[in-house]
């Protein structure tokens, strides 16, 4: 499926490479404090630094949306007839480079002449809070099943792990536009199958390496200790594995968060994400493949809004994952 | 070897039938779930309740889904017969079932689709698996300098880059502003192989840079952590040539891990290039599951998936294979 | 991309869409003769008349066609692409540009019916000489047993269906598959005495009946016939025969050597061949029309929103395109029966508050998209009153005051909650968008509710018990009227006794004794101009109850080829007279 890449960085970690990591990593976090460490490293990472400080200047404007475009847009789904020439229907809008004045920062739609930038910083609500609302669910299930897996073994791991298998085998996009088209296409209905389905199918890239992880902690020392002074499985799980697990997960969580919101942008690209007139940059997206001869800025904007946030995920997540492992800090 | 072999294809089987089990349970229990009658989309609007019936007893809609699903895995391996009116339409296996929206099996649809899916997949395949492993090693070998962090901006910067705005602004420049490409509707290679190659060009290019970015990462960290090991000092200490460590002896293990993730990444992409047939409109099997979609016509979304599925599983499977020719130790596992 | 011009599409499948028509509207025999040029040339008279042959026409189409087969044709497009090219029904429309255009005229009947004086019984005579492609006559019995397919409804789906309705007449046939007679004609409403003879006996009076043949299959032989796969070689009686069928992608037809032009006065047939591209994706069509490589869209649904920003802009295109009434009205239904529309005043509050400019540019501006509606029958059907405009809608511009006022009688002077229901296809939910925002200045604060196209004329809001436990306040429709009269029009829209439980049309659920009482003289009447005349007073009559907001008389913008000769707007389609047009450079 053409939003790959997951599929390649995961399935990098073979099993062998991920035992491998593990043991450095290990002695790194019993030794000192690695949130101390990462911070440090972190901190020399400007380019990390960036993509985090991106991240969460895009989670105020997604928070505060509703105030920003007070001072600066328009009510979000005001149609403004004068930005507009109805006699071409609409389109391209009245002015240059898509109608972008000092009134309508990014534009007007074609059409409606709907304010741009009040789409896009409403756009912004939709795709973190699917995305993040996904990763979220597949963070967990993904620690479940692969704490699971990896701890219990035996036929526990197999059948786990065959499940994960089966997950990853599904043709996704495919899998889920047919889904999503024939259930009813209602706001609530919508967000909450769309986050089951991300969620659902991207816990597998979770739980492949927790329970990886869980594999080679189980046999370590101070697990064994711990059982030998007579903790339970419970208690072994939550006070000795899940510490030690909150890196790599970290990590991950992080990653998975950009592919989730391609995820979302291409639903929404292909008709089956969340319904007008709730803003979506992929649905601006695919709406401008109506128009975007005419009114280039009008794909332009919500395009660059993907990728402004997906590269600042992955720059962040990168760095996180330099300053979390020190191998691939060499 | 073939005790191993055996037991893969055992689990790739089972595998598909689970996948398939699912996937026709999802398709025609949803609808009844969220409340519609897959008949009702095959009548028109005016038909009686009768007439929804009657399509549904032709569809073999009012059975019970076990009864439907073993109907449909009986089709797939012995073919089958469908009501048609005053005579019987055979479908031949494998029988994916019959699109009654087309009128045609499921099968032959998707073979009319498949060249296209095929030249697009292979075609970016070549230009992202020689370009992304060719940046990486340049890359890795020139580590730290200038060009190693234009290509490792460019390759981040590639994998942010949805290919519905790639796609859509490659078109913008180079059809409808440098008119290098003429766009338009896609021909047969055999038909015309330059036309064939026009229409392709900016789907390769726009598929490839999305896979090639994630390859020329991959390719860095594994030649760097490759180049640092005792067997590579030691070619070194030999006195043997950079070109010939770096050629012969590092690329052996930098490749084994591409190669199988190249082979799960094809696999993948043949099941239906979605978002690039769509952004490029090429009549491939992505858009015939969307057009599929958008006319509910469930047979051909039920065909395309399993037919998706059964490319990632035969990926998964070769790759497996291939693994357990280089690495013996897999076989055990 | 696709996808959209396939949602359009889809969307009017629903629409029960046939053909639409015409009263008004002058007649352009004038024009006729020397040609019109220019923008809308094709509206109002005949673009390059010619009588040269030979050459191949090319169409193209976004999408598969719905299907070949005359019994389950139901759009606007194929019903004119068959009639004009392989199924000949005993009689057809004139073919003719302006109001011409709209009478029947015998095709395979060697003249109009007889029909006798109690109007229950018509009787057709055949042509001589009439055969199908493969050289055997056409009798009576094709004709009857053609009719009885579209009874078999599990085999057949999706055709008009109007004569079963009609001529089933409480027998229960269940079409010639299951025929126990063992000529498999066992209908009994339809005989035919003999080879050349077919009778029609009808349960009550029912002036519009020809109409009704006209949108059916003419002849099937009964020895050809192949049930559900019919659709890849349907038997031809026309100018043209399908030489080879490639769903999905290419449909090519040659000249039928069996078609005799001396029984056929209707058409033209001048190209020797005939192509059409199918499932291409709607930009390339558009850009395949403008650089001269296709001649025309077989669907006639308009180009897309670039190539009509393109055509408008540029004086060299535009003199090529036609942006001609289709005869479709876009409208929204309130529900007489979802409070707080069981007032009048509610009804009213909106009739004023509507943005229909907005709306309108939402379809697509006042070329591509339509003219503002402000009665329920558009400008080609017979009966309309342009001066028909009770709530003052001419400008398209909300009447924020009025509004209010209504408000006020009805006892809602805030405003009130709603549900407004929509397609999730095309352009609809920007209608419904403009809609809510228009509302909403008044303080009618109603949510959008959308859902799934297909189903949504059928049981969303074609089912009166699902609009009233979703509280369906509001409810965006279309409509092109099946054949071109008021009563094909209208009737289902607004008579009280057709409101059905599912795939139900009286949306609105308006059931007004004095409309009901109206409509049956209107059936009744034989003279069309005094039938005219009644369905006018039933508009007015329906405009008053305010339970139907129209929006736009649709227009759709088509581009033609400037190779094309004849061209002209049918009024009876609402699109170009496909059947007479040729090309002038014989390619």
């Amino acid at each position: 499926m053409t939003l790959g890449p997951v599929t390649s960085s995961t399935d990098l970690t073979t099993p062998a490479e991920e035992e491998a990591s593990t043991v450095t990593d290990g002695k790194k976090i019993e030794g000192r404090s690695l949130g101390r460490i990462a911070w440090t490293r972190l901190k020399r990472d400007k380019v990390a630094l960036t993509g985090g400080g991106i991240i969460i200047f895009l989670i105020l404007v997604a928070i505060f949306a509703p105030v920003l475009n007070k001072l600066f847009g328009h009510p979000v789904n005001e149609f403004h007839q004068d930005k507009i020439d109805p006699n071409l229907g609409g389109i391209p809008p009245i002015g240059t480079w898509g109608g972008i004045s000092t009134d309508f920062l990014l534009g007007v739609q074609p059409v409606t002449g709907r304010d741009l930038f009040s789409q896009i910083i409403y756009g912004a609500q939709t795709s973190l809070l699917i995305a993040l609302l996904a990763t979220l669910l597949a963070v967990m299930i993904g620690i479940v099943v692969g704490i699971t897996a990896g701890f219990f073994g035996g036929w526990i791991d197999s059948l786990f792990s065959r499940f994960m298998d089966l997950i990853l085998a599904f043709p996704l996009i495919l899998f889920a536009i047919a889904l999503i088209s024939v259930l009813p296409p209602t706001y609530w209905y919508r967000v909450t199958v769309i986050v089951l389905i991300i969620g659902g199918f991207s816990w597998p890239y979770i739980g492949r390496i927790v329970r990886g992880q869980t594999l080679s902690l189980r046999e370590r020392e101070f697990v064994e200790a711990a059982r030998s002074i007579g903790a339970g499985n419970f208690r072994i799980i939550f006070r000795e594995l899940l510490p030690n697990l909150a890196a790599p997960i970290l990590v991950y969580s992080t990653l998975i968060i950009p592919t989730n919101i391609l995820f979302e942008a291409a639903l929404s690209f292909l008709g089956v994400g969340v319904p007008s007139p709730t803003p979506s940059w992929g649905r601006l997206l695919s709406d401008a493949v109506n128009y975007y001869e005419y009114d280039p800025m009008y794909m332009v904007v919500p395009g660059t809004a993907i990728f402004i946030t997906v590269l600042a995920f992955n720059l962040f997540g990168d760095g996180l994952r330099d300053a979390l492992d020190p191998k691939s800090n060499r | 070897m073939i005790n191993f072999i055996l037991r893969r294809v055992v689990t790739s089987v089972v595998l598909l039938i689970i996948i398939s089990m699912v996937t026709f349970g999802v398709f025609f229990m949803v609808p009844k779930l969220a409340g519609t009658n897959p008949a009702e989309l095959y009548v028109g609007k005016s038909a009686t309740p009768a007439d929804v019936a009657a399509t549904a007893r032709k569809l073999g809609l009012d059975k019970p889904i076990y009864v439907q699903y073993g109907e449909f895995m009986k089709g797939l391996v012995a073919g089958r017969e469908y009501d048609n009116g005053p005579d019987k339409t055979h479908c031949a296996a494998p029988c994916f079932g019959y699109s009654f929206r087309n009128d045609r099996p499921v099968w032959p649809l998707l073979l009319d689709r498949l060249p296209v899916t095929i030249s697009l997949t292979v075609g970016a395949a070549i230009i992202w698996l020689l370009g992304g492993v060719l940046a990486g090693v340049i890359s890795a070998l020139r580590r730290g300098s200038v060009l190693d962090r234009i290509v490792m901006v460019v390759a981040l910067a590639g994998v942010s880059l949805p290919i519905y705005f790639t796609g859509l602004l490659a078109q913008l420049f180079f059809v409808h502003n440098l008119h290098w490409f003429k766009g338009g509707e896609y021909v047969n290679f055999a038909d015309d192989p330059f036309g064939w190659a026009n229409k392709l060009f900016l789907g390769w290019v726009t598929l490839a840079l999305l896979y090639a970015a994630t390859y020329a990462r991959l390719t860095r960290a594994q030649m760097l952590e490759t180049v640092s090991e005792d067997y590579i000092r030691t070619a070194r200490a030999k006195g043997l040539r950079e070109r010939v460590v770096v050629g012969k002896h590092a690329m052996r293990s930098v490749l084994t891990p591409i190669v199988t993730i190249f082979g799960l990444d094809l696999g993948a992409a043949l099941g239906g290039a979605i978002l690039t047939e769509s952004v490029f409109s090429l009549p491939g099997i992505g858009r015939l599951s969307i057009d599929a979609v958008n006319t509910k016509d469930l047979p051909v979304v039920l065909g395309v998936t399993l037919f998706g599925a059964m490319f990632i599983v035969l990926a998964n499977f070769l790759v497996d294979i291939v693994y357990a020719v280089i690495d013996p130790r897999v076989r055990l596992s | 991309m696709r996808i959209k011009r396939g949602a359009v599409v889809a969307g009017t499948v629903a629409l029960a869409l046939g053909l639409s028509a015409c009263g008004g509207g002058g007649s352009s025999s004038d024009n006729a003769s020397k040609g019109a040029s220019g923008y809308n040339a094709g509206v109002h008279g005949i673009v390059n008349p010619s009588e040269k042959k030979g050459g191949t026409l090319r169409f193209g189409y976004t999408s598969d066609v719905d299907s070949l087969d005359p019994t389950r044709i139901y759009y606007a497009s194929g019903q004119n692409f068959m009639r004009a090219f392989y199924n000949r029904t005993l009689l057809t429309p004139a073919s003719k540009p302006g109001a011409d255009g709209l009478i029947l005229e015998p095709d395979m009947a060697e003249v109009l019916p007889e029909i006798s004086a109690d109007k229950l019984t018509y009787t057709f005579k055949l042509k001589k000489g009439l055969k199908f492609e493969d050289g055997t006559p056409v009798t009576s019995k094709d004709v009857k047993y053609g009719i009885e397919r579209s009874f078999a409804t599990d085999v057949l789906s999706g055709g008009p269906p109007y004569l079963k309705d009609m001529l089933d007449q409480g027998q229960n046939y269940p079409g010639p598959y299951k025929d126990t007679d063992p000529e498999k004609l066992g209908l009994k409403s339809v005989q035919t005495p003999d080879d050349s003879t077919i009778v029609f006996k009808l349960a009550a009076p029912f002036s519009d009946f020809p109409y009704l043949l006209v949108m059916a299959a003419g002849a099937v032989p009964k020895a050809k016939d192949t049930g559900e796969k019919y659709t890849n070689h349907p038997v031809s009686t026309g100018p043209y025969m399908v030489e080879k069928f490639d769903p999905g992608k290419k449909l090519t037809m040659v000249r039928n050597p069996n078609w005799d032009p001396a029984t056929d006065k209707t058409r033209k047939a001048l190209p020797d061949r005939i192509e059409m591209t199918l499932q291409m994706n709607a930009d390339e069509l558009d850009k395949q029309l403008l650089d001269g490589t296709l001649d025309l869209d077989f669907g006639q649904t308009g180009v897309q929103q670039a190539a009509q920003a393109k055509i408008l802009l540029d004086p060299n295109l535009k003199k090529n395109a036609d942006a001609p009434n289709n005869g479709a009205i876009r409208y929204a239904a309130l529900s007489t029966q979802v409070a707080p529309f069981d007032n009048v005043h509610c009804r009213k509050a909106v009739q004023y508050a509507t943005d229909k400019t907005a709306i309108q540019t939402a379809r697509g501006g006042s070329e591509n998209g339509g003219d503002i509606a402000v009665n329920m029958l558009p400008p080609n059907i017979g009966g309309h009153d342009p001066k028909l405009d009770p709530y003052n809608t001419k400008s398209g511009k909300p009447q924020v005051d009025k509004a209010k006022e209504e408000l006020k009688l009805c006892g809602k002077p805030n405003g009130f909650e709603t549900k407004i229901a929509v397609r999730n296809k095309g352009k609809e939910p920007k209608m419904a968008e403009a809609l809510q925002q228009s509302l909403a200045a008044v303080g009618i604060k109603a949510t959008i509710d959308q859902s799934d196209a297909s189903l949504y004329f059928r049981s969303t809001i074609g089912s009166p018990a699902n609009v009233h436990s979703k509280g369906y306040g509001i409810m965006v429709a279309g409509w092109l009227a099946d054949f071109p009269t008021g009563y094909g029009y209208l009737d289902v829209l607004v008579d009280g006794r057709l409101i059905l439980p599912s795939g139900n049309n009286n949306y609105e659920e308006l059931n007004d004794p004095e409309i009901n009482s109206l409509i049956d003289q209107a059936k009744a009447e034989p003279d069309a101009k005094k039938a005219q005349a009644i369905w006018s007073q039933i508009n007015a009559k329906v405009m008053d109850t305010a339970s139907l907001v129209p929006f736009v008389y649709e227009k759709a913008m088509n581009y033609r080829n400037p190779r094309l000769t004849n061209v002209f707007q049918d009024q009876y389609w609402g699109e170009w007279s496909f059947g007479q047009l040729g090309v002038s450079d014989g390619k």
